[in-house]
């Protein structure tokens, strides 16, 4: 019966329940969609980050990627690669031997990453080649030739078919150069990333240097990437003289921007929850005051005040329990929507390519966030519950009955 | 049988500002199957003298038994329990829960005293008979006339077998006709099933047909009359 009541009760006055009701599913959805948003932007990062850059996982000589120095090789790379390959945890892998250089032209000249890469190979671990603007993919056939970026193209006055110099140091610190020729102009959704690098066949840069069956970067992907420790182990095990690193090791911009993330979607939480708080209570208060009389004769007539409290305390809950699934069937509908068609952000894209983020973002949202959202409202509900039923359960019977 | 004692009750509200003596030394008794309206004008403290009756409010000296119980001892939720067992309530504004039907409402202080579904079930059709409401019984308050309301306040007073019933001015909003209702229903419980009624009120047609009838004058009682 005490249920009957609260919920016949939480009906009287429609008008304002609904508005309340429509305040929590109006803020359970804006929370949810907007950490599904900040999910896809954090996944469209650490994608881009993946697809373009570092891959899964990467390995090199231990001190690599601290000094950068040449001579940090890894040796017999070829076999190493296809011994990757042998592994079922890895989908993908390519050799790289990767040296600081100077990349000129007539008109200028800027420092880079001169990645040598093997043409067959890196398309199936980075989308670098899908990446291209202007003319074609790196080609064996062709002698030297270079990928740059847009920006460096477009800061040296480079076309397809130009020619640039690329100027390196070998192992014994000679300055080496060598004439290359631009075959395609590329451009990822990272404009730092296009800034420093530019791709060379790596045989190429591997006979500048007199490298045989050597190179400086192991990169890969993984078929299953949730197991990413477990196969960083596998991997170390199996090349023990050498450091396995994972993306998030590699960028941990990534793994910031990650946490960062989610406790921004837990502050906007909280910040709804104090906002719902001040909504309920100001509803269940005049729904408390106005009721005075009714709630006088209740205690009149032999209701206690557990039970007084608890009707009050049910109204409450059944207001934050109708409200929260509807504005969790909407956020998940909406987000899957727009997990599916993506939010087209080109408007904003120079600015945020400058960061690294996708033009476009798919929502998407860890599925515990939907229960955290449904427990958040219900607490919030109950909390908000107790000042109203604690005025409720304060009236004098002898009072509230006489009160107008 | 006696089942209301009261002596030399006082009770004075706003003692520290504009004290106004409401009760100034009460003494009354009331047997059980009595028919008694508590008459007087507006202030003469029969409100109060009513309320202390019904365990609302307690005097501020004197000893209040009801039905075998000290009631000034006990604590607020004794009260209620004790109220819940005790006492069957009508209210001016007959007070009823708006969101629950006719049968519901009766059936509410039983569900209070926690009687079994299928007593509730039948003791409240058989109250809304009584009262000459069977018809009416899925109506929700606001479908009722007033009269009707105050006849389900009747029943939901009784249902729940109290040693009295308090009304607080019953008839107050009732025009001609369900006033005359209202009182034979009443009178007929009090013949038949030996129902103690206590009544305040203003209203000659309830003094009229009241068997004992208690004047109150100025928080003290002027005369006490049984026909």
């Amino acid at each position: 019966m005490l249920l009957k009541i609260a919920w016949r009760n939480i009906w009287r006055s429609r008008l304002r329940s609904l508005v309340v009701m429509g305040a929590i599913v109006i803020g359970a959805w804006a929370v949810l969609f907007l950490a599904g948003f900040q999910g896809g932007f954090v996944e469209g990062y650490v994608r881009n980050a993946i697809e373009n850059q570092v891959s899964h996982l990467q390995v090199h000589h231990p001190g690599f990627r601290e000094e950068k120095k040449i001579d940090f090789l890894i040796e017999g790379i070829d076999a190493k690669v296809a011994q990757l390959l042998e592994n079922k945890t890895i989908k993908s892998a390519t050799a790289r031997t990767i040296v600081n250089g100077m990349l000129s032209s007539s008109k200028g000249a800027r420092g880079v990453f001169i990645n040598g890469v093997n043409p067959n190979t890196e398309p199936t671990v980075t989308k670098v080649h899908e990446t291209i603007i202007d003319g074609d993919f790196l080609n064996q056939n062709k002698r030297n030739p270079i990928l740059v970026s847009k920006k460096t193209a477009e800061k040296l006055k480079l076309k397809v078919r130009s020619k640039v110099v690329l100027t390196f140091q070998d192992k014994d610190n000679e300055i080496l150069a060598g004439s290359f020729r631009v075959i395609g102009i590329f451009e990822t959704s990272n404009a730092k990333f296009d800034e420093v690098n530019a791709y060379v066949v790596k045989k190429d840069v591997d006979r500048l240097l007199g490298f045989e069956n050597q190179g400086h970067e192991l990169a890969m992907l993984l078929n299953e990437p949730d197991s990413l420790l477990a196969a960083q182990e596998v991997i170390s095990a199996l090349l023990p003289d050498l450091k396995t690193e994972t993306y998030q090791e590699i960028s941990p911009d990534v793994r910031l921007f990650e946490s960062q993330i989610q406790s921004s979607a837990y502050i906007i939480l909280v910040i709804f929850m104090l906002a719902l708080i001040f909504g309920i209570i100001n509803t269940m208060l005049m729904a408390v005051l106005e009721r005075t009389r009714e709630l006088g004769m209740l205690m009149a007539v032999g209701m206690n005040k557990v039970k007084v409290y608890t009707m009050v305390v049910l109204e409450t809950i059944m207001l934050g329990v109708i409200a929260a699934p509807l504005g969790i069937i909407l956020a998940y509908l909406t987000i899957n929507y727009f997990n599916k068609k993506g939010i087209d952000l080109s408007a904003y894209s120079e600015g945020m390519k400058e960061f690294g983020m996708a033009e476009m973002v798919y929502t998407t949202i860890a599925p515990s966030m939907y229960w955290q959202l449904g427990v958040a409202v219900f607490v919030t509900a109950v909390l908000a519950s107790l000042y109203p039923a604690y005025k409720a359960i304060s009236l004098r019977p002898v009072e509230a009955i006489r009160a107008i | 049988m006696k089942i209301i004692e009261i002596q030399n009750i006082k009770k004075t509200y706003n003692p520290d500002t504009v004290p106004v003596r409401a009760l100034r030394g009460v003494d009354l008794e009331i047997s059980k199957g009595e028919f008694t309206a508590i008459v007087g004008p507006s202030g003469s403290g029969k409100t109060t003298l009513l309320n202390i009756i019904g365990g609302l409010d307690k005097p501020d000296t004197g000893t209040v038994n009801i039905n075998g119980t000290d009631v000034i001892k006990l604590s607020d939720n004794e009260m209620i329990n004790f109220r819940r067992e005790n006492i069957g309530f009508v209210f001016q504004s007959y007070n009823l829960i708006p969101v629950l039907t006719a049968k519901e409402n009766v059936e509410f202080v039983m569900l209070l005293q926690n009687r079994d579904s299928k007593e509730r079930e039948s003791r409240s059709k058989s109250m809304l008979e009584a009262v000459g409401l069977s018809d009416k019984l899925d109506k929700r308050p606001a479908e009722l006339s007033g009269g009707q309301q105050q006849r389900v306040a009747v029943a939901r007073a009784l249902a729940g077998t109290p040693a009295f019933v308090l009304a607080d001015e019953p008839t107050a909003n009732l025009d001609s006709e369900s006033t005359a209702n209202l009182l034979d229903i009443m009178a007929q419980l009090n013949d038949e099933e030996g129902m103690t009624f206590i009544f305040s009120t203003h209203d000659q047609r309830v003094i009229d047909r009241a068997r004992r009838v208690v004047t109150l004058v100025d928080g003290n009682i002027e005369s006490d009359v049984r026909k």
